[in-house]
């Protein structure tokens, strides 16, 4: 069972987390005409990578949603900060 | 379409007291509860601010729930709804919450059993994952003394879940 | 009698007779045996039968690496399958079996299978039954093989405990190094927790006369104290099985018999792996016969049980640790006979009863033959970890080699073969120093399964797997280590291959004539030892296995006499009273369409967004304009997922004008909560919007019907409930018996309602006051059930009943805001693709079935006449009561555009006509709603 730190709380048990996508998918401006393959894009396409990742998690007792930053194959944990401005 | 009525036991009685060797587990009423979110909610909130494994002592405090938000535990009624001048948003969920109370030199090693709780792993927030539920968990009035407040819909499922694992944990 | 105790010997208390019984027979043991020593010490060698073969087999190791002697074993009603005899303590009163054998180990009437070895190789039984059909054999096959049977009885209380724990230093293994280990840990301050998975620690020592010049017994006791003084813990009868994530250690601590064994999830600052080696088998011919023994085990049965394990002694070993343990047996009155392996090939003779061996026409006479092919760390919690193994030539083993994040390996685990060098090296790593290439006093001659070798030689022992399995495996190309373990089965077993896994390697090795690090390892996975799945079930059962959330009003609801069930999660009323349930419900419908119906909405979503920038996110998140929404009104409508399908329905209030309140579907509060904080958090500035979740402080009890005004209005409240003053879906606050009271002017039967929500410890007051003032008009409380037909009645959805993955909106007969709305919201995109603007999306509609039909079935499909493909299926489908006729809902392709037309409908065969209507059946102007 895996620790991750949540930005705010500290190092949680994996079980209170979770995964809410890939870092670095920003939503398209819909009323700006976006492609269909944009959207696709947006939607569908994972980078999926092995190794360094970072990922957005949600810490659920918190709600703090975050990065993660983690290896994907070995499964250690590099680090983590919030989505908005620094953390304290 | 089943009966299922006998399957699910009675919900335990508000006064119910479990009295093991090392933990008595009850209820505790409290006066309020009011869930405050704020951008600096935190540092505006007017009472001790009690984050894990810290220990309360005052009648009245401030759950620290997240980097914006504290449940005001026994505070004085506040008005509901979007406070402009503090920036607050305000709900009273004095019933949204069951607190139950968990005391004794053996009721760290009970809660062990729900989550990997150490008092080694300091917390910014009491809130975490107990026995697989939603929960507040600090300590009031002296360090062997925990409170868990549990959404009042499961609270008879935690309530179960400690009777349960005091039970099967035998002789540790 | 070749097995013997020897007086004065091994740990076992001689004072304290324990009386048991294996395969019927009754026999005495003494306190700190196993099943398998004292089965020994009794003379009795033939302790089971094999999986496949129904070989006699006996102990070949002493220890958790014995694959043969599996019993049933009972103790006071209590009778658990598949016991390691060589890691079951013995207890008064206990009845072992053997297992695979009837009617005991000694006379098995299976025994005869073994003479059909020829044609019974790997693949045999899927080869041979594959025609016509596998399964018509398979009963037949599993009957003849396999292990223990599992006892009917429920054994009641056998509850696993499980807890989490955590240590900065966890040391696997109680042996020499791991109590040197520990000991250095604890005393540099360290908080230290040590696990061995006997009754007393000490691993091999207690083979020793001595150790740094104290006795065994001496010495380990004063590092256990020492230990424990520097406040460390010691935990016995307590295996670490796994390795998992971030240094979680699963640990298994076996408690008195029939009591369920401990989960302790460890979490380890940093891991010593002390667990030992192993003695691997010697492959020559019938190497399976019982009273073949690994060296190290007739060590161990002489040092802790005081068991000699024979008096004639053939030993065939190729290492130095082997011929070390000799001298205790000689000591002990056994004639020890050394042969050495490479002077030709070996053939045991006799069956239940060895005779000897016989060496290339050289005769041997022994009643005991000891093999050692060398010593094999005890690597599986490494490997766990992710540890590297390296490949030792000099060793002839895989050791430890680049380690995982926070372990390291010490003593005989880590190929520290010598005590001394081990102890030293151990101290210096627990204090954190790095490990040494320590100065080897052990020696081997290489000594591996040789190919094409005549006779039967056991590879893997529990899974009668023998070395022309392997040689058949590599003929057909199962040459991968990984296709051979499963083309073979070979350490498939419960002991998992800790005595087969290297031979067959090897054996592979040799085959192919690759070097054995080529061929590599199978993967390691936890548990190291079999465990109960007990041990990960614990209190996960009953009513705490997905636990339902229960409802302030449940008493009230048992005292109506309410059957409950379970709908999205929580435990709620299905329909009150006892009988004909349809006839129930059916009542229950005509009274609330009569009069009025009282239910109980409490789980209804209460999400209350916050703040200056809360109208512009609602309006967001919501499929339809919310930002004209007034203040005290109420507008219904959906979330959207980004790829445009319904997630959720239900109303949204405007409290006031930085304050609304989302009343999500029952079912979807938590979803809907943690959807919208993401969106807060994600793309929003989330110190301008606040949510917060007050659903379980609310109660919230719902009159329906054409009495409902009559009927809250007896309530007394200040508020005039007129259909003027308070159309639907209007909100009002007031303040009932001196509390807030919220009244939501919605409605999910299509009568007149008001949704009463009040803090929930006031439930039972506002329940029992409108039932007070309901009873004398004839309306009474409504289970979801009706509730369920009227809505269906007025063609209202269940989001995933009613809609399904790939439902929109426009699918729904909601299309306006896909076509109007200018402000982007959730999933606004996909609402315009190909897929989106198909025409043959299934839409929802009505079905009607011919006068006199009877109701369609929920599922049933529409089919295409001709092609039979499936154009939707019904969604909802019940007996109105209001009508008097059968009603459905169905998502069919092109649905809307085919209003009037027959379709055909098909059900697990039948076929059924019905015609295309619009969904809603009942009042479809809307008077009773507005009346």
């Amino acid at each position: 069972m895996q620790i991750f730190p949540c930005p705010f709380c500290g190092p949680r048990d994996e079980r209170e987390f979770h995964f809410a996508g890939e870092l670095g998918k920003t939503r398209p401006d819909t009323r700006d005409g976006v492609s269909d393959a944009d959207w696709a894009r947006y939607l569908h396409e994972q980078r999926n990578e092995k190794g360094h990742v970072r990922e957005v998690w949600m810490h659920m007792p918190c709600s703090e949603l975050f990065v993660l930053e983690r290896d994907s194959v070995s499964m250690a944990v590099i680090g983590s900060s919030p989505l908005r401005g620094a953390a304290e | 379409m089943r009966d299922d009525s006998g399957k699910w036991d009675r919900l335990p009685a508000v006064d119910a007291v479990i009295d093991a060797p090392g933990v008595v587990i009850r209820r505790v009423a409290l006066v309020r509860q009011v869930l405050i979110s704020g951008p600096d909610v935190l540092t505006q909130i007017d009472g001790p601010v009690v984050e894990w494994p810290g220990v309360v002592e005052a009648e009245s405090y401030a759950l620290s729930l997240r980097r914006d938000r504290v449940l005001w535990v026994n505070g004085p009624e506040m008005a509901e709804g979007w406070d402009a001048a503090r920036n607050w948003a305000v709900s009273d969920v004095s019933d949204g919450y069951e607190v139950v109370e968990i005391a004794g030199a053996g009721a760290l090693a009970l809660l062990c059993r729900g989550a990997e709780v150490s008092l080694d792993q300091p917390s910014r927030s009491v809130a975490r994952l107990l026995f697989g539920f939603g929960a507040f968990l600090y300590r009031a009035g002296n360090v062997q003394t925990y409170r868990a407040h549990v959404g009042r819909a499961q609270a008879g499922a935690f309530w179960t879940a400690l009777e349960v694992h005091l039970r099967v944990s035998g002789d540790v | 009698m070749s097995a013997h105790r020897v007086a004065g010997r091994g740990r076992i208390d001689a004072d304290a007779p324990l009386n048991f019984s294996f395969d019927g027979r009754a026999f005495q043991g003494r306190r700190g045996d196993t099943i398998a020593s004292a089965l020994l010490a009794n003379g009795v060698r033939v302790m089971g039968r094999s999986f496949k073969y129904h070989r006699p087999r006996g102990p070949w190791g002493a220890w958790v690496d014995d694959p043969n002697a599996i019993m049933n074993v009972a103790l006071n009603g209590v009778e658990l399958p598949n016991c390691p005899a060589t890691t079951t303590y013995l207890e008064e009163g206990m009845a072992a079996r053997s297992v695979n054998a009837f009617p005991s180990a000694r006379f098995d009437l299976k025994g005869g299978l073994d003479l059909f070895h020829r044609w019974l190789g790997a693949g045999f039984y899927y080869k041979t039954f594959m025609w016509p059909d596998w399964h018509l054999f398979e009963p037949m096959i599993r009957r003849m093989a396999g292990l223990g049977a599992v006892s009917d009885a429920v054994l009641e209380g056998y509850v696993a405990d499980q807890l989490h724990d955590r240590c900065e230093v966890l040391v696997v293994g109680g042996g020499a190094a791991g109590l040197v280990a520990a000991r250095s840990a604890a005393e540099a301050g360290q908080d230290v927790c040590l696990v061995e998975d006997h009754a007393e620690c000490g691993g091999g020592v207690w083979q020793r006369a001595e150790i740094e010049g104290t006795a065994p017994a001496d010495w380990v006791a004063a590092q256990v104290a020492a230990i424990v003084a520097a406040g460390g813990r010691v935990l016995t009868r307590a295996t670490a099985f796994g390795v998992f994530d971030h240094r979680m250690v699963g640990i298994v601590e076996n408690r008195a018999f029939g009591q369920a064994p401990r989960l302790r999830r460890m979490r380890a600052g940093r891991i010593v792996l002390a667990s030992g080696a192993l003695d691997r088998p010697v492959t020559f011919a019938n190497n399976d016969r019982p009273g073949v023994m690994s060296v190290d085990g007739a060590g161990e049965m002489l040092a802790r049980y005081g068991v000699l394990v024979g008096r004639r002694i053939a030993v065939v070993a190729n290492n130095s640790a082997a011929r070390a343990v000799l001298p205790a047996l000689v000591q002990a009155g056994a004639e020890v006979v050394e042969v050495d392996p490479a002077a030709g090939p070996i053939r045991v003779l006799g069956a239940k009863r060895i005779r000897g061996l016989d060496q290339g026409g050289r005769r041997v006479e022994a009643d005991t033959v000891l093999a050692s092919g060398g010593l094999t760390p005890l690597v599986h919690l490494w490997r766990h970890a992710g540890g590297k193994l390296d490949w030792c030539d000099a060793r002839q083993a895989f050791i430890p080699g680049r380690a995982p994040e926070g372990m390291v390996a010490v003593g005989a685990a880590a190929g520290a073969f010598d005590l001394e060098s081990a102890l030293e090296e151990a101290r210096g790593v627990a204090r954190g120093g790095a490990v040494e290439a320590s100065v080897s006093h052990y020696h081997l001659t290489p000594l591996w399964p040789a190919p094409g070798a005549k006779g039967r030689q056991w590879i893997d022992f529990q899974h009668d797997v023998t070395l022309k399995d392997v040689e058949l495996a590599a003929r057909e190309n199962y040459v991968s280590v990984e296709h051979l373990k499963r083309y073979t089965t070979l350490g498939m077993a419960s002991d998992q291959g800790k005595t087969a896994n290297m031979a067959g390697l090897a054996a592979m090795a040799a085959i192919q004539g690759r070097p054995i690090p080529e061929v590599g390892t199978t993967t390691f996975r936890p548990p190291f030892v079999p465990i109960p799945i007990e041990t990960y079930h614990g209190a996960h059962r009953g009513q705490l296995w997905h636990p339902l959330k229960r409802l302030a009003l449940e008493e009230a609801h048992r005292a109506a006499g309410a059957a409950l069930g379970e709908y999205g999660g929580w435990l709620r009323p299905g329909w009150y009273g006892q009988g004909d349930v349809a006839q129930i419900i059916a009542e229950e419908v005509r009274m609330a369409r009569g009069t009025a119906g009282i239910f109980d909405a409490s789980p209804l979503g209460k999400i209350e967004v916050m703040g200056p920038d809360a109208e512009a996110f609602v309006d967001f998140v919501y499929y339809n304009t919310i930002r004209t929404l007034k203040p005290g009104h109420i507008r219904y409508g959906f979330l959207l997922s980004e790829g445009g399908a319904v997630m959720d329905d239900g109303v949204i209030a405007r409290v006031d004008q930085d304050r609304f309140v989302i009343s999500c579907s029952s079912s979807h509060v938590d979803g809907v909560r943690t959807h919208l904080e993401a969106w807060r958090q994600d793309g929003n500035d989330p110190d301008r919007i606040f949510i917060h979740d007050t659903t379980q402080h609310w109660a919230t009890v719902t009159m329906t019907g054409p009495k409902a005004r009559e009927i809250v209005g007896a309530l007394g409240l200040e508020v005039d409930l007129s259909a003027e003053a308070f159309p639907h879906m209007r909100l009002r606050e007031v303040v009932w018996q001196g509390g807030p009271l919220r009244i939501a002017r919605v409605s999910f039967t299509g009568d007149v309602s008001f949704e009463l929500s009040i803090r929930a410890s006031r439930a039972e007051e506002l329940w029992q006051a409108l039932i007070a003032a309901g009873a004398p008009l004839g309306a009474g409380p409504l289970g979801l059930e009706a509730l369920s037909i009227m809505r269906a009645e007025k063609g209202y959805l269940i989001i995933g009943k009613d809609t399904d993955g790939e439902t929109m909106p426009h699918d729904l007969g909601f299309g306006i805001p896909r076509q109007k709305k200018t402000v982007a919201f959730i999933g606004d995109r996909s609402l315009h693709n190909a897929k989106a603007n198909s025409t043959a999306r299934k839409q929802l509609v009505g079905l009607r079935v011919a006068e006199g039909a009877v109701m369609l079935p929920t599922g049933a499909h529409v089919v295409e006449a001709g092609t039979q493909r499936s154009l939707g299926y019904v969604t909802s489908s019940y007996d109105s009561p209001t009508l008097d006729r059968p009603i459905a809902l169905a998502l069919i392709e092109d649905g809307v555009a085919q209003m009037g037309r027959e379709v055909t409908i098909w059900h697990l065969g039948e076929t059924r006509r019905a015609t295309i209507c619009g969904p809603c059946a009942f009042d479809p102007e809307g008077e009773r709603l507005h009346a």
